[in-house]
């Protein structure tokens, strides 16, 4: 899409919920097939379900995640540093699927 | 003559119908979504002297990579759109989940009220980011 409106994005479940749901599939699955599933889920269910995207003019999409991630987190299911690498790579994927589904530029002025 | 403590009664448990059925009524409004992607919602546990809601996320929703943008958006509108909910907890029913998002049940008194919604024919659009759009 391309008539992405800002404005908007402060009230984004009401006015983007569909294009957020897309988004959010999106990076679940690209990740889902390149990572081991079982902590994409837990990353899905435990992590991303407490953080919000939120967009800037200078900044972009980001995710705010909620505080010690990796508390939330089986440690049996990846140790420290695997799971910081896969939950930044997933959370960049996501700000990548945003990006794309809303038509925004990767690196707004 | 009915006893006062009787009528108070009868009215608090007026009270939690009518804010049970606005929840309901509010996921069915707002979140057809998540009955076309093969999921459901329920709710699990409401609290209306706290105002406390438990909704559980199940079916194709408890792991499809949606449920968190959707456990937040219920959790930012539910608690705007209906001002006695103060708290919004999710359950997605995964096994091994206790998560932040999930809350364990125990307050009590409550009975599950799932509502299917009208597009929820099994079997179709369970999967693929293409279904709920």
């Amino acid at each position: 899409m391309s008539d992405f409106d800002p404005g908007k994005f402060e009230d984004k479940y009401e006015h983007y919920f569909a294009e957020l749901q897309q988004a959010y599939k999106g990076a679940f699955d690209r990740m889902d097939r390149q990572y081991d599933s079982e902590l994409i889920h837990a990353i899905d269910q435990h992590v991303l379900a407490e953080s919000e995207p939120f967009y800037e003019e200078n900044e972009g999409f980001r995710i705010e995640l909620p505080d010690d991630p990796s508390a939330r987190i089986d440690d049996a299911l990846a140790d420290a540093d695997r799971f910081e690498t896969v939950l930044a790579t997933y959370v960049d994927e996501l700000e990548a699927e945003l990006r794309r589904v809303f038509d925004v530029d990767s690196d707004p002025e | 003559m009915i006893p006062y403590a009787e009528v108070m009664s009868t009215e608090t448990q007026d009270e939690a119908d009518d804010l049970r059925e606005r929840v309901g009524n509010f996921l069915m409004r707002n979140f057809p979504q998540i009955q076309m992607h093969g999921g459901d919602a329920a709710i699990r546990d409401l609290d209306p002297e706290t105002g406390e809601v438990t909704i559980r996320l199940t079916g194709a929703c408890s792991g499809c990579g949606i449920s968190p943008m959707t456990i937040q958006a219920i959790k930012s509108r539910m608690t705007k759109e209906i001002p006695e909910i103060t708290e919004v907890y999710a359950d997605t029913g995964m096994p091994g989940d206790g998560g932040p998002s999930h809350t364990a049940g125990g307050r009590g008194g409550s009975v599950e009220t799932s509502f299917p919604g009208p597009g929820a024919e099994e079997g179709e659009d369970d999967e693929g980011p293409e279904a709920p759009f």
